[in-house]
């Protein structure tokens, strides 16, 4: 497994540079992700989706259905693209510490 | 008289390609992205550098396609030769084998229909030709003429690079089989490839994106491939069920666990993820016809990669199902949602691995026809003015299976609908077929040589359309196009055919298809 290098810190990432444990994901790391996810900063509307996902992960253990992302932090599916370019599952998943979404998704 | 009406015939004839001519230079000089065919080294290129490849040089993260961590590389062909062996000892593939190399003459008609060759014009994605890579091996080591050949002259056998070409080879091929409307000795190349992954996965050689899923679903705790617990499902469906009481007027339940229901319905779990719109048309269709249905806890993911790559969890992946089916005492049969790998390896399998009780095995666009056809659904023609255009999968079209049921559905309340120029068993594969859709590292690949010639066909649909909707209803395929249309700039928007149905389904007293929500 490689490590992601942020601040002089390291963390463990699998071959996409999703963290492999959720439990070391903090807001300075969620900032080092975005970076690399092509946002260069991380706005409010940013953090209302991060923070969103993440305590729907701590609930159920899974991102949740898209629709109900968009829906709940009312934002539409095309702004979540604008703010996360590789789009909720690969890039919002990322920068909140999910791990990689598997399968068809 | 005739001769000069056959002249007159002649004369329309000759002026005709010239004008199809000026067309595709039109086409080709302004009004499409499209490329000449690739280079070896373009396609290399396309492999090697992923979209964000910027992002992974500065991770620096090595890009890793196969799984074999930790196995000997040197000893791969002895380990190949004995898979292989031990695979045709224990199934009949033998049998298959010992025909295509008698039949397989090399003609090289099916490069007319291989969607990836059309893109890079390389020999080597030629169907014979890759499925010629097997055969050549199964001549050589397991027919006593190939093996008598080979000591007579000093023929070593299978080599490491030999391996290591079918395991490129093999995931070149998107298996969908439309070389075989084209083969005069009938052959199914994509029969060879699945059984060239087969015997290389048995060795550790395989997509790590499909391995990984294919751990979860059969060992992990939640028991599908997107890891979804059996709370979040709940919730899920709980979410969906608010959407459609607000948006339909009245109340839409996804049954969950009803035991001695009519139908056990499963979807590609990653539905429950990605495609709510697919899944509420589905749940409104088996509202509107009062059918007995039910989702179960226990398994509730129709994707089986085992058709992909290994009989073994092919084989294993439905036996789940079938718990799950005795678990719930279903009466009817399984109900497979939308998506074409999971149906045809369902219908086509899951009565020659059920233990206990066969089944009919129905795809839900086999379902939604026939109640269209008895007309048990009433639907709103004016909710869908868009121009749409039906791209068929073709694990479940290129049979003959389901092709004209999508269509009699479209047709029962689409009045812009346009066909692409390549339809039905002749379909062209999204190219994210054979599961390298779930390969994210190989998207460029993807899009731009295996779904190129999917690309052009939609482009083809959209001019004079009041907007555009590609549908595709299968869950490979909708998250493959989606990335097609993208990444080639097209102006459509990929939908499944219960999207569309969401829309237009009328289910309340009022006569009212859609419910513009309040908030």
């Amino acid at each position: 497994m490689p490590d992601f290098e942020y601040n002089g810190k390291k963390v463990v990432v699998d071959e996409d540079g999703f963290i492999q444990d959720p439990d070391v994901w903090n807001e300075e790391l969620a900032n080092a992700l975005a970076q690399v996810e092509g946002v260069d900063q991380l706005t409010d509307e940013h953090w209302n989706i991060v923070n969103y996902l993440r305590n729907y992960y701590q609930q159920f253990g899974i991102a949740p259905m898209v629709r109900k992302l968009c829906k709940e932090t009312k934002t539409p599916l095309k702004r979540v693209y604008e703010l996360f370019p590789s789009g909720p599952a690969k890039g919002a998943c990322k920068v909140a510490g999910l791990p990689k979404p598997t399968g068809c998704v | 008289m005739a001769g000069h009406a056959r002249t007159a015939a002649l004369g329309e004839g000759v002026s005709a390609p010239a004008a199809t001519g000026e067309i595709v230079n039109k086409l080709r000089e302004g009004e499409t992205p499209m490329k000449q065919p690739l280079t070896r080294d373009e396609r290399e290129k396309a492999y090697a550098l992923p979209k964000k490849h910027e992002v992974i040089e500065r991770q620096k993260l090595p890009v890793r396609y196969h799984v074999e961590d930790g196995l000997a590389v040197e000893d791969r062909p002895r380990r190949f030769l004995a898979a292989m062996a031990a695979i045709l000892k224990h199934t009949n593939y033998r049998f298959v084998l010992d025909h295509y190399i008698r039949t397989s003459a090399k003609c090289s008609r099916c490069t007319v229909q291989c969607q990836v060759f059309a893109a890079t014009g390389d020999v080597n994605d030629i169907p014979c030709r890759r499925s010629e890579l097997l055969l050549r091996v199964y001549r050589r080591h397991f027919t006593q003429a190939g093996m008598l050949r080979g000591r007579l002259l000093g023929d070593p056998g299978l080599t490491d690079e030999h391996v290591q070409q079918m395991a490129e080879a093999f995931y070149d091929c998107t298996a969908c089989r439309r070389c075989q409307l084209e083969c005069p000795a009938g052959i199914d190349h994509g029969l060879i490839t699945h059984l060239g992954r087969y015997i290389l996965a048995e060795i550790g050689i395989a997509p790590r994106a499909l391995v990984v899923s294919t751990r979860e679903q059969l060992t992990g705790e939640t028991h599908n491939t997107s890891a979804i617990p059996v709370a979040a499902l709940k919730d899920t469906l709980g979410f969906l069920e608010e959407e459609m009481a607000e948006t339909k007027g009245v109340e839409v339940k996804f049954p969950v666990d009803v035991e001695g229901a009519d139908w056990l319905f499963l979807a590609p779990v990653s539905d429950y993820m990605m495609e709510a719109e697919t899944l509420m048309g589905i749940a409104c269709v088996l509202h509107a016809t009062g059918e007995s249905w039910t989702i179960g806890t226990g398994d509730y993911d129709a994707i089986n990669y085992g058709l992909f790559y290994s009989d073994h969890v092919l084989e294993k992946v439905l036996l789940m199902v079938e718990e799950e089916a005795k678990r719930l005492k279903i009466r009817k049969g399984i109900l497979i949602g939308e998506c074409g790998h999971a149906s045809r390896s369902a219908k086509f399998f899951y009565n020659q691995f059920a233990r206990e009780r066969k089944l009919p095995v129905v795809n839900i666009l086999e379902y939604t026809a026939e109640q269209v056809r008895a007309g048990r659904l009433e639907f709103d023609r004016e909710m869908i003015g868009e121009r749409v255009t039906y791209h068929d999968p073709c694990n479940i079209a290129r049979s003959g299976w389901i092709v004209e049921q999508p269509r009699e559905i479209i047709r029962a309340f689409i009045d812009d609908f346009r066909e692409m120029s390549a339809r039905g068993r002749n379909g062209v594969c999204c190219g994210g077929g054979g599961g390298t859709v779930s390969i994210d590292e190989i998207r460029p690949y993807r899009t731009a040589i295996g779904g190129r010639r999917k690309a052009e066909l939609i482009r083809e649909t959209i001019a004079g359309g009041k907007g555009h909707y590609t549908i595709a209803p299968c869950a490979n395929c909708k998250k493959q196009i989606r990335e097609v249309l993208e990444d080639n700039g097209i102006p459509s928007e990929l939908v499944g055919l219960h999207d569309l149905i969401y829309k237009a389904i009328v289910l309340s007293d009022d006569g009212v298809a859609w419910h513009e929500p309040e908030y």
